[in-house]
């Protein structure tokens, strides 16, 4: 009879476990800058430490975060922001059904728990390793090494970034980074003429519907660029199948 | 101390319906396959969100850009960039100003 602290700890000390914490460290030195800029973004939006960390700390999702900041500072409605961010959050739910086949060996309660570390990141390094070998127990241990350092590491470049945008002169620009990470992520999202022409179709909706109150021209581009690519993929399917 | 509690509120709203949907088929629908349209329609999530983050401020750049090229003065190619940043992205000029 193994109990709940033994398993706790069996996972701790497996080879998988380590091997994706180890592995994970490359990529946490890729998201510093990213962290970093969300610390300063939150510092810069009038938020205390505290509040710093609880964007870090609970939605753990750097774009999230700085747009949170962003329309906050700007005066939008916590209902659009919250909107806003869940929107881009969505995508977690594709993250979310190509990693429960991974998850599945685990407990329940344990796959939900660790389901809390999901990222980009860790998704692309899961789905590599399971792609690799093909044991879903070994890839559930791998990402759960691998989400724990990405989520310990993000705590410790958001703090960093918090107490950098409060110290460092303004002079310095350092608000200038956060459409430089935006466009970081946004440009391997465009992979295929379908995705250019999402991006493209949004980026106009944007702009024409400027005008809608409390900013919900974010959210309404987004949701029509969303459709645009997806309307386009199926008329060309439909084109291919004939 | 309401800006605190608005970004309280985001931090929990957010963290929740995030986590909802991380936890959405590892948990909730672990037997079930997705909606194929569905499956379709959240690739085009990220190109689509970013870009409307940050279209604004690239043509804005460009507007400044291509003033800069033909004016070639400096007050106007800020003027312009400025102007073209506010109204493409917030519609009217800062508060502060």
């Amino acid at each position: 009879m193994t109990t709940p602290r033994h398993r706790a700890g069996r996972v701790l000390a497996s080879e998988d476990f380590r091997a994706g914490f180890v592995e994970m460290l490359p990529v946490c030195i890729g998201v510093v800058p990213f962290g970093l800029v969300c610390g300063v973004g939150a510092a810069a939006a009038g938020a205390n430490f505290a509040g710093a960390m609880g964007l870090a700390t609970i939605i753990f999702s750097g774009a999230a975060q700085i747009l949170a900041c962003q329309m906050l500072a700007d005066g939008a409605p916590v209902a659009v922001v919250i909107l806003t961010c869940s929107v881009l959050g969505l995508r977690f739910l594709m993250y979310s059904a190509a990693m429960a086949p991974i998850l599945s060996p685990l407990p329940r309660r344990w796959s939900g728990a660790v389901a809390f570390l999901l990222t980009d990141q860790a998704f692309a390094a899961a789905i590599r390793k399971y792609d690799a070998h093909g044991d879903a127990r070994r890839a559930a241990l791998h990402y759960t090494g691998s989400g724990m350092a990405l989520w310990t590491f993000w705590q410790v470049t958001n703090a960093a970034g918090f107490y950098v945008g409060n110290v460092i002169p303004a002079a310095w620009s350092l608000e200038f980074a956060v459409p430089l990470c935006f466009l970081a992520l946004l440009a391997p999202a465009l992979r295929s003429a379908p995705h250019v022409l999402a991006a493209v179709v949004a980026g106009v909706a944007v702009m024409a519907l400027d005008a809608l109150p409390m900013r919900l021209n974010l959210v309404v581009a987004g949701v029509l660029g969303i459709v645009a690519g997806l309307a386009v993929e199926m008329a060309e399917a439909r084109w291919k199948a004939r | 101390m309401e800006g605190a509690l608005k970004l309280w509120i985001v931090i929990v709203a957010v963290g929740v319906l995030n986590y909802l949907s991380r936890m959405s088929f590892i948990a909730f629908f672990a037997r079930r396959a997705m909606p194929p349209m569905l499956e379709r329609a959240l690739r085009y999530v990220p190109a689509a969100m970013l870009a409307a983050l940050i279209v604004p401020r690239i043509v804005a750049a460009l507007v400044a850009g291509v003033v800069a090229w033909s004016t070639r003065s400096t007050l106007k190619t800020l003027v312009a960039g400025m102007v073209a940043l506010w109204l493409l992205q917030w519609g009217v000029p800062p508060a502060h100003l």
